[in-house]
């Protein structure tokens, strides 16, 4: 009875706004977040990567949106999806629903790259070069020895 | 003196080039009116045995579009202007290619577009190029036609023709053994 | 509408006119007795007596296959290809060999002929091995496109399986030519060029039958400055060019027909060109000059436009080193070097590979900032007419007439590496038509034999007064066509004017004796391409007052040859240099702007005997290098000396302004004033005493004599390889 009390005068969504301020950190904390992901959350917090993205699961959201990804603070508001590594996009994109450290079958060498970001439009952005030999053969100047 | 020039040069190089300017000239259609030449008519058997009806009714089949004046279908060929007014063609004779010995295939004249710039590719080092008449050659019968087709077309043309005939001088197996020339053969 | 061709209607007729000159020639050696009529594939044809029947083919256009003939070369003889039944005739008969007989009655086309043809196929095969997918001569190949039209459809071919196929050692001729001798159809071009053109008597067969080879019976280099040729020449594969090996196929290319700038005839080319790169250099045919050869730093130094090459404009920075900098900068820079010149101490030197327009344009800017300080690198004497009349600076007699020549008089010239190809001419008339030769200068080969009078000048002297008695002066005076031949070197010296003066002396009281009015003697050999356009335009020759006076200001319009040095010039002079390659200029400079090269440009080149010819674009100039007028046009804008053409037609029209010759492309003209140039040179003809010498002596010597050709590897090679051979014990 209590609960339909509670349902009625929608309390229950209040407990959850509160739930949600105090797991984000406070007020300040949450309108930091609010401003940084433009969304408050709250969710249970599945595992960290090697970066410091904090990836969340709620099932209480509808499907598609019960697994999310806050990045890292050290990207600041520089933060996008080429930022979450491979072993994480199969869980968020629900190819998978077991963790990367749940699940034996994904291959762990020494020699695997770590995980890049996309780097168009830096200066660290892949540029395709000539391969080509130059036809022509310029001419150096000899350098002069300083007077 | 310019005359003179004309007339030493005449002198020097084969009748062909010499009967025709060597620039162009937008006088040059309407000098050489076939109305002018001192011919007689050519008459056909037909028009000759043809009764006046005939004549008549001929007469109106065959319309003959004579246009005195110099045609320039530059403005109504769609071609861009930057490809008419900055491009020079050159008339010539194909050159015989020097690594071997047959004459087929060059008996003919040519126009070629000067040569634009070329670019290389970075990706594969493949050459482009932005003109899309580096690989137009025409081939006529003769040079008169290759002008009249540059000047109908606006194109500043050029004739450029090196002396290739050989004076006639007959050749003899018999001088390899002369015995008081010095066309006598040394080695075999 | 009724049209007939322009030429009919003038009452031309287009073909097989001779040239009113030739024509004239011929009538004066011997009246001709009447022509012989015969019948080619039932066509009647009318030629001179001991015409071949494959030259009275050609006469209406019957084209009869051949291997061996060839029409600058002996008869040989030897190939059988040009078999033609003739009737009456038990055996088919060679065509090329065969004189013309009254009412012959030949069939190229029965047949009996092309069983015989298709017979020589089989046995020319029989020995030719099978890689035309790895010859370089595939797709330009004689016995290819023969055995295509006249070949057996298959083959009988069966002691693959017993004794196999011929193979034959591979010789070794120098860098220039690679051979694979298994592919040689023993035509003997070759050896008939090398022989009868090049004058270098090394090859020749060896063994008959299958046993036959053709070789240079020990192994040596092809030491001739003409052996590119024989690539040409060879209807197979056998001798290819080496630099060019592996590189295209011919119908990958696209040819541009253009002109020769690395000697002083400008001999015509063919530019094959893929991908914008320079491939290869052949010769294209123009009887007036290089008939169809050319020489080998002509053809082969085509990789040193690779090499070496300004490709960015540069400037000194306060160290001295020259860095790159962007166009707008190096313009500013070198504009306002000129503007800020005292006009007396400013000067442009103009070098050997430079055209028509781009000195005309310089000396057009120069004359606008107020200097007439504009020359030459090449010395040439000023005094008496100087530079003022043009046949005192040309080859008057005209290439192709030397050949016609009855006695040629070379005055300080080795003709054999100045022009090669005049020097072929020479040798033309030397065994065709009983031409002697003397020459007055070093003991030299010049690859026939004449008649050495001296190295001093004084004999110029005695021959120009008639005082020697030397034999060479009687047979010179007793000529009907006689021709002198100057080295312009001679005239760079202190008694340069006097050798001038006297060697027109010569010439002109040689030329008054003749029947033949017509007739010019005087020549002088200039040694660059650029030479005779910049004395044309009004270019001083010679630079070394000028430098004495100390400019502020230097441009050198690809001046390479060394003449000026950075000794020789003030300390705080701004050298700018414009050119195409990185060599002695562009090292003295502060500031350089790249040109562009004689295959980038469509530029004007006059030759020795003062045709003006166009070069055309075959590439693009590489990098940031522009075409060179142009530069000079930007130049004169920033200058505030604004020049007044804007394309090349308008330099073109300037350049015409000038003189009409230098736009009368591929025509001559006949020079005149011999007599007052002979009348103004009177008073210069003092006592010379002195040694004539030249510059290239050997053949070491000729390769590399320019900003191209120095940049070339191939001649880097071909010198080496000289010097080697020279050495050889043997």
């Amino acid at each position: 009875m209590s609960n339909s009390i509670i349902k009625i005068l929608a309390l229950d969504k209040v407990a959850t706004v509160l739930s949600m301020i105090r797991q984000n950190g406070g007020v300040f904390g949450s309108l930091y977040k609010l401003y940084r992901q433009e969304e408050l959350k709250d969710g249970k917090l599945v595992g960290e990567d090697s970066f410091g993205n904090k990836y969340y699961e709620n099932p209480r959201y509808f499907y598609s949106r019960n697994r999310w990804v806050e990045y890292s603070d050290k990207f600041n508001m520089n933060y996008d999806a080429s930022q979450v590594p491979a072993e994480w996009y199969g869980w968020l994109h629900y190819k998978t629903d077991l963790l990367p450290h749940q699940d034996p079958g994904r291959p762990k060498y020494k020699w695997m790259a770590e995980h890049t970001e996309n780097l168009s439009g830096t200066t660290g952005q892949y540029v395709p070069y000539s391969t080509t030999r130059p036809k022509v053969e310029a001419w150096m100047p000899k350098p002069k020895t300083s007077v | 003196m310019l005359q003179a020039i004309g007339a030493a040069a005449r002198l020097s190089r084969t009748g062909l080039s010499r009967s025709l300017p060597a620039f162009s000239t937008s006088s040059r259609l309407s000098a050489e009116d076939p109305a002018s030449r001192k011919e007689a008519p050519i008459i056909d058997n037909e028009s000759v045995f043809a009764t006046p009806e005939e004549k008549k009714e001929k007469m109106t089949q065959v319309v003959a579009i004579t246009v005195p004046t110099k045609v320039d279908l530059s403005p109504i060929t769609g071609v861009p202007e930057e490809h008419v007014k900055y491009r020079r063609v050159r008339i010539y004779q194909p050159p015989k290619n020097a690594m071997q010995s047959g004459t087929n295939n060059i008996q003919h004249w040519e126009m070629e577009f000067d040569t634009r710039q070329r670019w290389e590719n970075p990706l594969m080092g493949w050459t482009s190029t932005g003109d899309p008449l580096s690989n137009l050659k025409i081939q006529f019968k003769n040079p008169e036609e290759a002008i009249e087709h540059c000047e109908k077309n606006g194109w500043v043309w050029f004739l450029d023709v090196p002396k290739i005939e050989k004076d006639f001088k007959p050749k003899s197996y018999g001088v390899n053994f002369a015995w008081n020339r010095r066309t006598r053969v040394s080695t075999k | 509408m009724l049209r007939q061709p322009l030429s009919r209607a003038l009452g031309l007729s287009p073909s097989r006119v001779a040239p009113l000159t030739a024509r004239k020639f011929a009538e004066q050696v011997q009246a001709q007795p009447d022509n012989v009529e015969l019948f080619i594939d039932d066509q009647p044809v009318s030629v001179p007596p001991g015409t071949t029947v494959l030259q009275a083919a050609a006469q209406i256009g019957v084209e009869i296959p051949r291997f061996c003939y060839h029409e600058r070369l002996a008869v040989a003889g030897n190939c059988r290809m040009c078999l033609v039944e003739v009737e009456k005739s038990p055996k088919p008969i060679a065509a090329c060999a065969m004189p013309v007989m009254k009412g012959m009655r030949v069939k190229t086309n029965s047949d009996l002929t092309r069983r015989a043809r298709e017979g020589v196929m089989e046995f020319l095969l029989v020995n030719h091995p099978l890689d035309c997918p790895i010859c370089d001569q595939g797709g330009e190949c004689d016995l290819q496109d023969q055995s295509m039209a006249f070949g057996s459809d298959k083959s009988r071919f069966t002691d693959i399986h017993f004794s196999g196929k011929r193979a034959v050692e591979d010789k070794d001729v120098g860098p220039l030519i690679k051979t694979i001798m298994t592919r040689c159809i023993h035509c003997t071009r070759c050896i008939r060029f090398a022989s009868e053109v090049a004058g270098v008597d090394d090859f020749g067969t060896t063994g008959r039958g299958t046993e036959m080879q053709v070789g240079t019976y020990v192994e040596k280099m092809f030491l001739s400055e003409l052996s590119g040729n024989i690539i040409d020449l060879c209807p197979v594969g056998a001798l290819t060019s080496k630099p060019y090996s592996f590189a295209a196929r011919p119908w990958e290319t696209r040819r541009i027909d253009s002109v020769d700038v690395l000697d002083p005839l400008g001999s015509n080319i063919v530019v094959a060109t893929r991908t914008n790169e320079v491939l290869r250099i052949l010769p294209r045919t123009n009887e007036e000059i290089n008939e169809e050869w050319l020489s080998d730093k002509s053809r082969f130094a085509c990789d040193g436009l690779k090499r070496q090459r300004l490709v960015t404009p540069m400037i000194a920075d306060s160290r001295g080193n020259l860095t790159p900098v962007d166009w707008e900068e190096a313009v500013v820079a070198a504009a306002s070097a000129l503007r800020d010149c005292p006009p007396d101490k400013l000067l442009a030197v103009a070098g050997e590979l430079a055209d028509a327009e781009s000195l005309v344009a310089l000396k057009d800017l120069l004359n606008r900032l107020g200097s007439e300080k504009v020359c030459t690198e090449q010395y040439f004497p000023l005094e008496g007419a100087g530079t003022d009349l043009r046949s005192s600076y040309v080859l008057n007699t005209k290439i192709a007439n030397v050949e016609d020549a009855d006695f040629v008089l070379l005055i300080g010239t080795n003709v054999r590496f100045e022009a090669p190809l005049l020097n072929a001419r020479i040798r033309k008339a030397f065994i065709h038509k009983e031409t002697d030769i003397a020459s007055i200068g070093p003991k030299v080969d010049l690859t026939y034999e004449y008649i050495h009078v001296g190295d001093s000048a004084s004999i110029v002297k005695d021959f120009a007064t008639g005082s020697s008695s030397h034999e060479a002066l009687k047979r010179l005076e007793s000529a009907k066509r006689p021709v002198v031949i100057i080295g312009a070197d001679q005239l760079k010296s202190a008694e340069g004017p006097a050798l001038l003066a006297y060697t027109q002396e010569l010439a002109l009281r040689l030329q008054d004796k003749l029947a033949d009015k017509e007739w010019k003697v005087l020549n002088v050999l200039q040694r660059t391409a650029s030479q005779v356009a910049a004395l044309d335009i009004g270019y001083k020759p010679g630079v070394g007052k000028h430098l004495q006076d100390g400019p502020k200001v230097v441009f050198l319009l690809g001046a390479d040859a060394g003449v000026v040095t950075r000794e020789s010039l003030p300390k705080d002079c701004v050298v700018i240099y414009q050119g195409h390659h990185g060599d002695v200029g562009a090292a003295i400079a502060d500031i350089v702007l790249p040109g562009a090269a004689y295959t980038e440009k469509r530029g004007t080149y006059v030759n020795a005997e003062g045709r003006a010819q166009q070069t055309l674009p075959a590439v693009t100039p590489p990098g940031r290098a522009r075409e060179d007028w142009k530069i000079i046009r930007a130049l004169s804008e920033v200058c505030g000396a604004r020049l007044p053409y804007d394309s090349l037609d308008e330099v073109r029209d300037r350049l015409g302004e000038l003189s009409p010759a230098l736009v009368c492309y591929g025509e001559v003209q006949n020079n005149n004033y011999f007599a007052q140039a002979r009348q103004l040179a009177q008073s210069l003809q003092k006592p010379v005493s002195g040694k004539l010498d030249v510059q290239l002596k050997q053949l070491e010597d000729f390769f590399m004599t320019d900003a191209i050709s120095r940049a070339s590897p191939t001649m880097a090679k071909c010198v080496q390889a000289v010097i080697k051979q020279k050495q050889s014990p043997y």
